[in-house]
């Protein structure tokens, strides 16, 4: 027990805060977070145009090279830009945490009697806000360039759903690498580049039996094919169960340890 | 703080900390009592900001023991928490949120609810002279609005203990003069203060006790005039009348150890180490006369808690 003195004023918190201060701390960071987009609407420009911007281009530029089984190249290529995009945007959540462990703001957070875990959680919150917002764009541009998601409404939010999901994991897993490699500058290259390979050694653009052998074995395994697979499963109505058992692997692996390290390399940063 | 009078708010003994092969503490020992403001005073690299942290709990030191607000802060670093307000060196606000939502974020964060913490940040906006300004992006305020922010930023919580680390590095005199005022006002509400600083003459201006750290140890504590005296004997100042000052030295070289006499040629001011008080300076008074050397001011005095602080940190402690 902690002898406190009369220093401490009564009523106070003195120990270890509960779960119910975790979920409202997170909520006030996502809260500050999601404040600042609004005051500074600027930062929305890349998250929310780029990936229309790519849509349209990918599937205009693509259209006529390709053909694959089974029905038109952009049913099959609109679901691997969404997911290609939610890969892209992931290390936004990483990328923040580094800059702010950088700040005097990060010590003030640290010097609070706040659950350590609520800043990390606090970020993702809001960038699962940012997916949201993406996929639903995303997808009424799909629309209009003739996606069709044969599962109806429901099948519409699932494939939110995954967005969200799966972009927030990966964005769990980018905190933690970023906060691993603490500088800013660094952390911006460090994680921007390797998902470029992931993105494009997946079932995105093309299925995996179609790739070059020797990236077959790595586009099989890629978590970024799982996503892929899922979101064509829905919108085309195939069978869901495996698929889905598959995403939310790599969605718990990708979130739950590196999370728990990432909130650990939170507090003792610099 | 009827309550807290004659406990102690702070009181480190032993403390340790190394990172790699740099030993930044060495064995600190310093105690805060409740209600004063005491000034934590070194020169860059003598582990100000390491004690600061391991104090704010965002260091554990590697041995010694840690007690702030009576509480074990390795132990329970969350209760610690609940009773300090931190303003560190860099300014701990968000840049791209005005200042009434930094205000509101740390307030709720440190456990008000939404009305307390609006009153609270009202009040503070006001006394800090923040009001007209509190709606606007932080990225748009001067530094010393910042400062002034940050500050209010750390007593949304009404912490029993502030530690602040060097909270007047670069700010102009002007905002160094309301920031001093602010911090007088809340030793007199009764708040307790430890900060770090390098500018001497405000620790000796301002502080109830000042504790000197160099080299990972405190080396000298006490009040300012109390590390004064201790720094050694009065000064003998001596200002001249034309640029004599070269052979005003010689003079007193031959009367006067070479380690006593400083000799500033350009400011045509000399000062001499009064090992004798009075004597000294009526020596070096007839010794200037006797030569014809005209004198626009001579005084004996305290040394500066700069000179003292030069004097205690180049002494046998290192």
């Amino acid at each position: 027990m902690a002898a406190a003195g009369p220093l401490l004023a009564a009523g106070r918190r003195h120990e270890r805060p509960g779960p119910g201060r975790l979920v409202r701390d997170s909520l006030l960071i996502a809260g500050r977070y999601l404040r600042v987009l609004r005051g500074n609407p600027g930062r929305l420009v890349y998250p929310l145009v780029q990936p229309v911007l790519i849509l349209v281009l990918f599937v205009s530029v693509m259209e006529n090279l390709a053909s694959v089984t089974g029905g038109p190249y952009r049913q099959f290529l609109i679901p691997g830009i969404m997911i290609q995009n939610v890969v892209l945007t992931a290390p936004v959540t990483g990328l923040a945490l580094v800059r702010d462990a950088a700040t005097g703001l990060a010590d003030r957070f640290r010097s609070l009697p706040m659950p350590r875990s609520a800043v990390l959680i606090g970020r993702s919150v809001s960038d699962t806000v940012v997916f949201f917002a993406q996929a639903l764009v995303m997808i009424g541009v799909a629309y209009l360039l003739g996606f069709h998601v044969r599962t109806g409404l429901a099948g519409i939010a699932g494939i939110i759903a995954v967005a969200m999901g799966f972009g927030t994991a990966l964005g769990i897993m980018c905190a933690w690498l970023a906060l691993l490699i603490g500088d800013v500058e660094t952390a911006e290259r460090a994680l921007f580049f390797p998902f470029i390979p992931l993105a494009f050694v997946s079932a995105a653009y093309a299925p995996v039996g179609q790739l070059a052998g020797w990236l077959q074995p790595v586009a099989k395994v890629n978590p970024v094919t799982s996503a892929v697979v899922v979101v064509r499963a829905i919108a085309d109505g195939g069978p869901l169960v495996v698929p889905v058992l598959h995403l939310a692997g790599w969605t718990a692996a990708l979130s739950v340890v590196p999370g728990l390290l990432a909130v650990r390399r939170w507090q003792k940063a610099p | 703080m009827t309550d807290s009078a004659g406990e102690l708010a702070i009181e480190a003994t032993g403390v340790v900390k190394s990172f790699g092969t740099v030993r930044a503490l060495r064995g600190v020992d310093l105690t805060v009592p409740a209600g004063m403001l005491v000034a934590l005073l070194g020169p860059n690299g003598a582990g100000k900001t390491t004690l600061v942290r391991i104090l704010a709990t965002l260091l554990r030191q590697d041995s010694g023991t840690v007690r702030v607000l009576g509480c074990d802060a390795a132990a329970h670093p969350y209760a610690v928490r609940s009773g300090i307000g931190l303003t560190g060196q860099y300014a701990g606000l968000d840049e791209a949120l005005p200042g009434h939502h930094n205000l509101m974020l740390i307030g709720r964060l440190g456990g008000l609810g939404r009305q307390e913490a609006r009153r609270r940040a009202a009040d503070l906006a006001e006394r800090f002279g923040l009001a007209p300004a509190i709606g606007r992006l932080v990225r748009t305020y001067s530094g010393g609005m910042r400062r002034r922010l940050d500050l209010a930023a750390s007593l949304m919580n009404r912490p029993a203990l502030l530690i602040l680390d060097e909270p007047t590095t670069g700010l102009d005199p002007g905002s160094r003069v309301e920031l001093w005022a602010a911090l007088r006002e809340l030793r007199a509400g009764g708040t307790t203060m430890l900060l770090t600083t390098q500018y001497l003459e405000e620790a000796d201006r301002f502080t109830d006790a000042v504790h000197v750290l160099d080299h990972g140890l405190v080396i000298a504590a006490g009040t300012a005039a109390q590390l004064k005296a201790r720094a050694g004997t009065q000064v003998v100042d001596v200002l001249l009348d034309r640029q004599d000052a070269a052979v005003a030295a010689v003079l007193l070289g031959a009367r006067v150890a070479p380690a006593d006499l400083h000799v500033d040629e350009a400011s045509r001011r000399l000062t001499i180490r009064a090992r004798e008080g009075i004597g000294t300076l009526l020596t070096a008074a007839q010794l200037l006369r006797a030569a014809g050397i005209g004198v626009a001011d001579i005084a004996l005095r305290q040394p500066s808690l700069d000179e003292a602080f030069l004097a205690l940190t180049a002494g046998p402690a290192r």
